[in-house]
């Protein structure tokens, strides 16, 4: 079994090993997952080590015949665009899995469905073949649903189906493309890299329905505008640590399926759509911003600034240069590190204060610095100060854009101005001012959340400082794949 | 004549009915359970003859009816239906001991009936098998004497089938008016004459109606709910399952092999009823209380789907329709294996028994979880393999493109009410907290089922294989 089965079937033998625990024993269910998920970090991370920077094609290929009635294969590879987003993955169900530790209500199920997840997650990054890749995206689906309706907020039931069906509805369109891709190649295949050289002699109109049907599925998940209404509802109702793993993880199947699949294999397509692709990106980031703007409750802030966030990625893809694509895969990484850990941050206050209302808080500053200087760390990353992670993705996705769609670029600056005053709007009104006398006996963060979030801190500073830990292992690929796209 | 021997599992099927009949009349009430388990190694039987049969490579024919991998491969799916709902209705309560070997005789003849049908090859022939099959299940349905609802259940089941069948010969009539002929060997050689004829057509129409009756297509579904809901519950799977699946064996031999839809031009007709089927089913199973009519809709919604690649035809369509049907099988006998145990427990069929479910037992929700998503088609799961095959023989067409749409768009809305019941089992608490057993009976069926579900949907590879195979050879 080659390295990246090991990675995506750890987590899901592990998920089925959680089942075989007796429910009173929390404790050891507890620790089972975390010694699971942690054993895919280390994989992961052994993945990044022997990953070969100089090639822009796939490695750590594995290919076994599956369903040879269709020609389908279990068939798995990474690249420079998915290595990030296996080991990001990873890690975020790790730190995530870390902080539910103060989850207390039906433990075991919690952990079989986040570790389902994970493994639906990693083979959704993994797999190079259009079959598996669906059945892997849509594993993703049932565990989510019941993460959320279990473990979320007050309307966690509503949250919940409408993220089922919301997703469904698109990800069924894209099976559609994914058929109608098949039946279009010569041999019928599944494999991407095989429909990637073939798809391009598709004629254009056939070209556009494809990308159309595909562009549903992977819009619904990023979530680009008009179909990101199931976003601030799921983002708010889920518990912690499954905003953490919706934010960082699973918005970025949408950008990386667009880049995976839609670009390289319907070249004419793609072109057809860019300017359509371009204002979708620009609304994402102005309306995400505003919509971001206007909020009091404080993870809902952070859930539409994913929408203005995931607008930057998309600015950075209709680039179509390679210094857009590298932006628009750095920006995947690091809004999951820094999102991830503002999504954490905000479930730290809300478990002591229970109110997410920042007009409720005030001078946190003076007696939380622990948790406030996290926080700002996050914010100022997150608004793009440079010297953070923030910075750099942000920064290449507006270069890359700015060549092809100078005037667009210029109106999403506004997004910009509009993210840094709602972020520090928040920070005044949370850390500043007089302190509001009602949470005095609130305790700083304590060490099962300082082990979550500060290795998401360190890594925010380390690429925003060092930014070629991850462009080096991206580069190649994006260069290769920015070449195919002109 | 030469050929009885053909014939020969459904001679033994039917000869076991007559001998556990028998039975039941000297055995003592005490030990009448005996007449099931009697009835369980009497279809086993058969269905060991049928799969031996099923390797012999090739088909026999005869002047009546033929054996082909196709025919075979339904008759096993009725088979295994009859196996599983025999072993539901062990412990069923609703059935009165001294009507044991009635009540298993006349599932053993319907199931003989459907086995004839599905290697019928000829009109009168095929009227004879589906009236076997209908009389047995008017009076299956109607076998909770106390039970009002059993009743009214089995008299519209009756007045609609009574209709339907009179519809079927005033075309098998029709039909012979215009052929000459009844025989479907004689009359495939000489398609194109009656190509045009109004009366040929109109007899193929009036035929039609008799199967859409069987397999619920809508317009003529309206006797399935309140048939599925009255019927003792090992009866309304087995009509959900057996019934419904012989017909489409049958369908899809007449409508897309011997006489192609195409080539009479009812093809669009047939697409039509098949978009009707699945919509209907499904914007009705979303406002159900009762798990046994949300089935019910959700089966005719499920008929609906199949009808996709009978509408295709073609190999590829035609292999969808067979997988589609195994892997349906599997998931609805499940499905309602779990709705018996937990009426068994709660009483009730209404949705609401379901509330916390999990607690109750956290097994049995997640097998249950597993068939309906298996039912609305998420991977990995049989029922996605199902639906990809049948989307993917309507993407393949093209001009059927917009069939596999509508099924899109009808998988989305069926996730609503299917995990309507998810939710009740997982998201709902309830007062009542005490565990959910499940017999030994229902504990294998629901165990078998879900083992088949999960295993069609990873390897489904060797099941298509079986399909293209048997499509290859299907007369």
């Amino acid at each position: 079994m080659s390295l990246l089965s090991l990675i995506v079937f750890v987590p899901l033998a592990g998920a089925l090993a959680i089942l075989a625990i007796p429910k009173t024993k929390i404790k050891a269910i507890q620790g089972f997952g975390i010694a699971v998920s942690s054993v895919c970090l280390a994989l992961t991370g052994y993945l990044y080590a022997a990953f070969d920077k100089t090639t822009a094609g796939m490695q750590f290929i594995e290919q076994l015949s599956w369903i040879p009635a269709f020609n389908i294969n279990y068939f798995v590879g990474v690249d420079g665009l998915s290595v990030a987003l296996v080991i990001l993955t990873a890690l975020l169900t790790l730190v995530s899995l870390i902080y539910s530790l103060n989850i207390t209500l039906r433990v075991k199920e919690f952990f079989f469905w986040f570790l389902l997840l994970e493994a639906g997650m990693l083979g959704v990054f993994v797999a190079l073949d259009f079959f598996l890749f669906y059945v892997f995206w849509e594993l993703t689906l049932v565990p989510m649903y019941f993460l959320i309706g279990v473990w979320g907020g007050p309307k966690k039931e509503y949250a919940a189906i409408k993220f089922f069906v919301y997703t469904l509805f698109g990800s069924l369109f894209m099976l559609l493309g994914i058929l109608a891709l098949y039946f279009n190649s010569a041999p019928h295949t599944f494999n991407m890299i095989e429909l990637a050289r073939q798809g391009s002699l598709l004629p254009l109109n056939m070209q556009i329905w494809i990308f159309l049907a595909l562009y549903l599925g992977f819009a619904i998940k990023i979530p680009a505008f008009p179909f990101h209404t199931w976003l601030p509802l799921a983002h708010v109702e889920a518990p912690t640590g499954v905003s953490v793993i919706l934010a960082g993880i699973m918005l970025k199947m949408g950008t990386y399926g667009i880049m995976r699949v839609s670009f390289p294999t319907l070249p004419a397509a793609t072109k057809w759509f860019l300017p359509f692709l371009i204002i979708i990106a620009v609304i994402n980031i102005v309306y995400g911003a505003f919509c971001a703007m206007a909020q009091k409750d404080l993870k809902k802030m952070v859930a539409y600034s994913s929408v203005n966030h995931m607008g930057y990625c998309m600015l950075g893809m209709t680039a179509m240069t390679t210094i857009g694509f590298n932006g628009a895969v750095l920006q995947m990484i690091t809004h999951g590190l820094i999102t991830g850990s503002l999504f954490l941050l905000v479930g730290v206050i809300y478990d002591r204060a229970h109110t997410r209302d920042m007009d409720a808080f005030g001078g946190l500053a003076a007696r939380f610095p622990i948790f406030a200087g996290l926080m700002i760390i996050q914010v100022m990353a997150s608004l793009g100060l440079p010297g953070l992670a923030g910075f750099v993705g942000e920064f290449l996705c507006f270069l890359g854009a700015f060549e092809s769609w100078p005037y667009y670029v210029a109106v999403s600056t506004i997004g910009i101005l509009v993210t840094a005053a709602f972020f520090l709007r928040m920070i005044e009104k949370v850390f500043l001012g007089p302190f509001n006398e009602k949470w005095a006996g609130l305790k700083d963060m304590n060490a099962r959340e300082l082990i979550a979030i500060v290795p998401l801190a360190v890594l925010t500073l380390a690429i925003g400082i060092w930014p070629r830990v991850c462009l080096d292992w991206i580069n190649p690929t994006i260069t290769y794949l920015a070449g195919l796209m002109k | 004549m030469t050929n009885i021997l053909l014939l020969n599992p459904e001679i033994i099927l039917a000869c076991a009915g007559l001998l556990i009949l028998l039975s039941g009349a000297f055995i003592c009430e005490s030990r009448a359970k005996l007449l099931y388990h009697l009835g369980i190694i009497s279809t086993i039987a058969v269905l060991g003859m049928i799969i031996t049969q099923a390797l012999m490579a090739g088909y026999g024919t005869g002047t009546m009816w033929v054996i082909d991998p196709a025919a075979q491969f339904f008759k096993f799916i009725v088979l295994v239906a009859t196996v599983f709902t025999l072993m539901l209705s062990v412990n069923y309560t609703g059935i009165r001991a001294r009507h044991i070997g009635t009540y298993t005789a006349l599932l053993l003849w319907a199931s003989c009936g459907m086995m004839l049908l599905s290697g019928a090859m000829d009109f009168i022939y095929l009227l004879i098998s589906l009236e076997l099959i209908s009389i047995s299940c008017f009076i299956l349905t109607g076998f909770e004497q106390k039970n009002p609802r059993s009743a009214e259940g089995a008299i519209k089941y009756f007045l609609m089938g009574g209709l339907s069948t009179a519809v079927t010969i005033y075309g098998i009539s029709l039909f012979y008016g215009a052929t000459g002929t009844t025989n479907l060997f004689n009359y495939a050689t000489a398609v194109e004459l009656h190509i045009g004829d109004p009366a040929y057509i109109m007899g193929m129409l009036f035929i039609l109606v008799g199967f859409g009756f069987k397999v619920s297509m809508v317009p003529f579904h309206f006797w399935a709910p309140d048939a599925y809901e009255g019927a003792p519950t090992p009866v309304t799977a087995y009509l959900s399952v057996a019934s419904k699946l012989a017909a489409l064996g049958a369908m899809m031999r007449i409508f897309a092999s011997v006489i192609p839809h195409q080539e009479i031009n009812i093809t669009m007709l047939i697409a039509i009823l098949a978009a009707l089927t699945m919509t209907l089913g499904n914007l009705t199973a979303l406002f159900q209380t009762n798990v046994k009519r949300l089935l019910a809709y959700s089966s005719i919604a499920q008929a609906g789907y199949i009808l996709i690649g009978l509408v295709v035809a073609g190999p590829i369509g035609r292999e969808s329709v067979m997988f589609y049907s195994l892997a349906y099988l599997v998931t609805n006998i499940g499905a309602f294996a779990v709705a018996m145990v937990v009426a068994g427990k709660t009483g009730s069929y209404e949705i609401d028994a379901y509330n916390g479910l999990s607690k109750r037992s956290l097994g049995l929700s997640i097998v249950m979880v597993m068939f309906l998503l298996s039912l609305a088609g998420i991977p990995p799961m049989a029922g996605f393999v199902g639906k990809f095959y049948v989307f993917a023989s309507a993407v393949n067409t093209q001009q059927f493109l917009w069939l596999a749409i509508l099924g899109v768009v009808n998988s989305v809305i069926s996730v609503y009410y299917y995990m309507g019941i998810a939710r009740r089992m997982f998201f709902v608490g309830s007062e009542d907290e005490s565990p959910v057993e499940t017999d030994i009976y229902a504990a294998s069926v629901i165990a078998v089922t879900a083992a088949a579900t999960l295993l069609l949907g990873i390897l489904p590879e060797t099941v298509m294989r079986i399909v293209k195979s048997c499509v290859a050879f299907h007369l």
